[in-house]
Parts: C-alpha cells; sequence; structure tokens
C-alpha cells in the first residue's frame, strides 16, 4: 500500500480531481467524510490529509510515500525529497509586494519583510543583497504594510486581488509556484515498482489532460 | 532564578524504569511528567520551571533496557562479520584537529562537527565522521605496512542538523569499514558483498535494497558539456531530485548532447536495462569506462544471486564532491532515510600525503536499532 499524503486547503480538490484522472479515486462517502485517513476505492492507495507545511515533514519521515503539495511550502521547508513532476495544478507566484513600488531602489538602509516565507525571503533578498528584517507572519500578511509593522510583504499572490484591495502592488517576482508530486527517497527504492505505477498513471492524465 | 527548586524536580523522578519495560512507555510517563512540570511552571509564574538538568539537547537520546541490548546486538553482528572478513578494529580519536576534518570531509560537511578550541587557539572539533582519521593513519602512521589495509569500527560520530527534518538525530554510530590500498572491481565487490552479509545476518534479508552507481558517468557527462560550475551543480541538483521537468527545460539547450541520458530521472534507477539505457545516449570515454566497471560489478553480483537486493541507480548524484567511482547507499524497509552509504574515495588519502586507492561505507547503527525494534513490538 502507497500513502499519500495531501495538502488540506486551496489544492486538495484540484489534486484530488487530477488522482481521478489517473484512475485513483476516493468515493463519494469518503470524500464527504471528515476522516483524515482514507482508503482509495482499489485499496491501493491510502490518504492523509494534513496542513501543506506538514506534507513534506510527512514524506521525509517515509510515514506517507507520497505526497502532492505546492513548490512554495517546498522552498520554504528545505526537506530533502525527490520530485518526480510538477503537476500544474494551484498555479502561483511569490512575489514581493509594498504600498510604493519603488521602495526598494529608494531605501538604502535596512527593510523590514513580513512573510509567511523567512526562508525563501531571506534567500532572495540574501542573494541580492539587500540586507532586511525579517518578520515571520502566519497570516492576513497583506495588513502588515498599512499597519506599519513591515515596508515589505513576500506572499503568494494567485489573482492578486486581495493585493490590490490593500493597496499593494507587486515589486518584483520571487519564482513561481505549482503542485509538485513529492516522493520519500526511501520508498522510492523499496517500493519502486508502486510508485512507478502512480508516477506513470499521473503523468499520463497529465500529458492527457493537455491535448484534449 | 529557581536554582533551588531545580533540585526537587529533578527528585520528582519516582520510578527507574525496568529493563525490560517498553522503552516508549517509560519514555512517554518522562514526558507527560515533563509536560506537567512545564503546566505547573506556568501557574506558579515559572517557580517550578524544569532544571535544565532533566533536559537532553536535540538529537541526542538514552537507550536503556531491551532497546539497548538489540543496538549491542546489532553492533556486534556487524562487527563479527568485518571480523570474518578479516577487517581489523581501530578506535579513533573521539576529539581532533578541525583541518582534518575538513580535508577528509570537505567545508561544507565538516562545518556540521560540533568545534571548540585547543588551549594553544587551533580548533578542534568532535569528530563528526571516522573515515578522515583512518585515512590519515593508513596516510601516515601505517605508511610502511603492506598494503591491503582492512579496518573497521562502531564509534559515534557527532554532527549539527539544522537542515534534515528526518534525520535530526546529532550523535550516530557508524558501523563502518574502509579497504585502503586496493582499487578495482574486486575490491568494489568486497564491500558491497559486505554491507549484503551484515544485512542479511540481521534478518533484513528481502527488506534491504543497497542502490550502486559509479559517480563517474554523470562527471563523464558533466565534463562533455563543459558546463560551468554553477550550472554543472544545478544539473546535479535536478538529477538528484529528479525534478523532470525543470530538468528537460535545462537540457533542451544541450540537445544533441550526452546528458540525453538523463531526461527521464525517473527511470535510472533499475536493474541491467538502466545501463544499456544509459549507453545509447553516452559515448565519452570516461562514462563509458565507468558504465564498463558498473556493469562488471553488476554481473558479479548476479552470479552470487543478489541481484534482488541491488539497483543500480544512476541518479544517485547526491555526494560528487567526494567519491571517485563506486558509491553505493543501503536502504531497509521501515527507515523512512538511507541508513548507510559510501563508495570509492581514490582522493583521500592524498590529502594526508600518501595517495592510494580505498573504499568504504558506513551504517547507521541507530537508524538500524529503531527499524528492528519496531519490528520486535510489532511482531511480539
Amino acid at each position: 500500500m502507497i500513502t499519500i499524503a495531501l495538502a488540506k486547503g486551496r489544492m486538495q480538490d484540484d489534486a484530488l480531481a487530477l488522482l481521478a484522472r489517473a484512475g485513483v479515486r476516493l468515493d463519494e462517502e469518503a470524500r464527504n467524510s471528515r476522516r483524515l485517513a482514507l482508503s482509495d476505492e482499489s485499496g491501493k492507495y491510502r490518504f492523509v490529509f494534513v496542513k501543506p507545511a506538514d506534507v513534506p515533514v510527512y514524506v521525509e519521515h517515509g510515514i506517507a510515500d507520497c505526497g502532492v503539495v505546492g513548490r512554495d511550502v517546498l522552498l520554504e521547508s528545505q526537506a530533502d525529497l525527490l520530485l518526480p513532476l510538477d503537476l500544474g495544478i494551484a498555479r502561483c507566484r511569490i512575489v514581493v509586494a509594498a504600498a510604493d513600488a519603488e521602495i526598494m531602489t529608494k531605501s538604502l538602509g535596512m527593510l523590514r519583510v513580513a512573510t509567511k516565507y523567512s526562508q525563501i525571503a531571506r534567500a532572495h533578498f540574501g542573494a541580492r543583497g539587500i540586507p532586511v528584517e525579517i518578520i515571520q507572519l502566519s497570516g492576513s500578511v497583506e495588513l502588515a504594510p498599512a499597519l506599519g509593522l513591515a515596508d515589505l510583504i513576500v506572499d503568494l499572490v494567485e489573482t492578486g486581488r486581495t493585493l490590490r484591495e490593500n493597496g499593494l502592488t507587486v515589486v518584483e517576482e520571487i519564482t513561481r509556484s505549482t503542485g509538485r508530486l513529492v516522493v520519500n527517497r526511501a520508498s522510492y527504492q523499496l517500493k519502486s515498482e508502486a510508485i512507478n505505477e502512480l508516477v506513470q498513471a499521473l503523468e499520463a492524465a497529465l500529458n492527457g489532460g493537455r491535448q484534449a | 532564578m529557581v536554582t533551588g527548586i531545580a533540585t526537587t524536580a529533578v527528585a520528582g523522578c519516582d520510578r527507574v524504569p525496568s529493563a525490560d519495560e517498553p522503552i516508549n512507555q517509560a519514555q512517554r510517563r518522562f514526558e507527560t511528567r515533563c509536560r506537567n512540570q512545564t503546566a505547573a511552571g506556568f501557574l506558579f509564574t515559572f517557580a517550578r520551571a524544569i532544571p535544565m538538568t532533566a533536559r537532553i539537547p536535540a538529537g541526542m537520546r538514552y537507550y536503556i533496557g531491551a532497546e539497548a541490548r538489540l543496538r549491542r546486538t546489532i553492533e556486534d553482528t556487524a562487527m563479527s562479520v568485518f571480523a570474518a572478513w578479516s577487517f581489523e578494529e581501530v578506535i579513533t580519536p573521539s576529539v581532533d584537529y578541525y583541518d582534518l576534518f575538513e580535508q577528509g570531509m570537505g567545508q561544507t560537511e565538516a562545518q556540521r562537527g560540533f568545534r571548540f578550541t585547543d588551549n594553544d587557539g587551533r580548533l578542534l572539533a568532535l569528530r563528526p565522521d571516522v573515515t578522515s582519521s583512518v585515512a590519515r593513519m593508513a596516510a601516515t602512521l601505517l605508511s610502511e605496512r603492506p598494503r591491503p589495509l582492512r579496518f573497521c569500527y562502531a564509534a559515534p560520530v557527532f554532527r549539527q542538523q539544522t537542515q534534515s527534518h528526518a534525520e535530526w538525530r546529532r550523535e550516530n554510530t557508524q558501523l563502518g569499514c574502509e579497504l585502503i590500498g586496493v582499487g578495482g572491481h574486486d575490491a568494489d565487490l568486497e564491500v558491497l558483498r559486505l554491507a549484503a552479509e551484515i544485512l542479511a545476518r540481521l534478518d533484513l534479508q528481502a527488506n534491504y535494497c543497497i542502490t550502486i552507481n559509479n559517480v563517474e558517468i554523470f562527471n563523464g557527462v558533466a565534463a562533455s558539456l563543459s558546463l560551468p560550475a554553477t550550472a554543472r551543480e544545478q544539473l546535479r541538483r535536478l538529477i538528484d531530485t529528479r525534478e523532470t521537468a525543470e530538468l528537460q527545460r535545462f537540457l533542451a539547450e544541450y540537445p544533441e548532447s550526452e546528458a540525453r541520458a538523463f531526461l527521464q530521472p525517473t527511470q535510472l534507477t533499475g536493474k541491467r536495462e538502466v545501463l544499456d539505457a544509459a549507453r545509447k545516449a553516452i559515448a565519452n570515454e570516461r562514462s563509458a569506462a565507468a558504465l564498463d566497471s558498473l556493469e562488471r560489478l553488476w554481473t558479479a553480483l548476479e552470479s552470487l544471486g543478489l541481484a534482488d537486493c541491488f539497483e543500480i541507480d544512476l541518479s544517485d548524484v547526491s555526494s560528487l564532491d567526494y567519491y571517485t567511482g563506486l558509491s553505493l547507499k543501503v536502504f531497509v524497509r521501515g527507515a523512512g532515510t538511507s541508513v548507510g552509504r559510501g563508495g570509492r574515495y581514490d582522493g583521500l588519502t592524498g590529502n594526508f600525503g600518501r595517495p592510494e586507492p580505498a573504499v568504504g561505507f558506513v551504517l547507521n547503527l541507530d537508524a538500524l536499532t529503531e527499524v528492528l525494534a519496531r519490528r520486535t513490538r510489532n511482531d511480539s
């Protein structure tokens, strides 16, 4: 049996739809239940639903063999995992945003950056040699500049609407993120047949989707 | 602030766990007690905070009772197999000059060591590996001894862990061996058989997998592309994590090159067919020689009836700077990360003034103990 950790929330429905196209189906009753661990119809796969940031943790420890999670979360966690497939779901950008789009060129002092993604932010500004003070938040990051907590934010953007409505504009894009299939290194060797079957089924589903 | 109360809290450890009590139960009781004390600490405005001496630093642990005995048995089993293959035990210093490890492991790995200064101000380290020390010994103290040298050890190593979540322990005992002064196929095969025999003797037959690769396959291809260092590192990383889409984008710039061999990183793992597929794309001399050597090794493993326990993994390019030929990783069902690794490092002893071929591997005693202890619990 292969255990798949799925990120709850934003990505969950897209991931389940893609898995269904690849022949891995959860029945209606299971999907509507509130249980956090479920088996698929064939009994070959078990799903566990966890918070996005916990997906890399479960997979790296080998408690789950595979997982589906956004690249944003993976960059932040720096877990040692295999990333064989880009599933193309939950597309979004990780950007630097501010009320004043020119703040980075104007300011030579220490900038304060509010974010949920402290690792990504630190790496991004570090690589460019811009001194910043990172303020770790766990949500509603867009508020921080308006209230004076930070000069900049680093956050996920899908449509840009939340940014606009909070008076922020995108200063620059750090990277793009999509949902990824991640695989534990040991499972990849010890359950290679079953994992390859899943990877190939998902690949076929992705290619089929592109042609249609 | 609360040192006076500290002792009473330690004395609160009322029961000593009996030897046969399941370890996790004892630990759980201890943890519950700690939690209760923390809660109490908050209630009495920190008056009963946990004393420093009750806490264990992150990544360190105790072994008690049945688990300690199991650990000892595993160690004895491995050491007896090493001895049967004429490997002599070596005990190396626990503390050594930091420079030794930097030369022996490379800067990135050595920096994970716990460092402190000697009386004269020189930097020391608690050994983060044993191989460096054995290589120096072979090149200096034992430079006159006839080759080959065969050494084995069971020794704790200490590494700071900041990045990885799954390999969080900072003290691990390595069961390892080094075969120094002899190169080529026979020496490589010897250590592979040795690793397989230890795992079989630990009743892990059919539950383990040793992956083998030859790093010169990748190195030859990278050289034929004449990649700058950063691009080479990027290619290495993409193959290592098998990021198919990014890898294909990267290689689109080199359409007719031998790097085609790595286009499908999920198909680089398997048995003999992996080598045949790689040969179709790779022609440079350096890689071809490495493919030949890997194939010879594979043929030998097949004829020994070991092919079921081994896999070829051309995408294992995790430590290219260290290994010079064969590289291997050991996986065991029930462990989320590899429980052992090794390979050929012909460049290492040269750092200590006497270049000669060397090959070896280590198994992680703590990881093996955890797997086997869990299995014993599930069986009973």
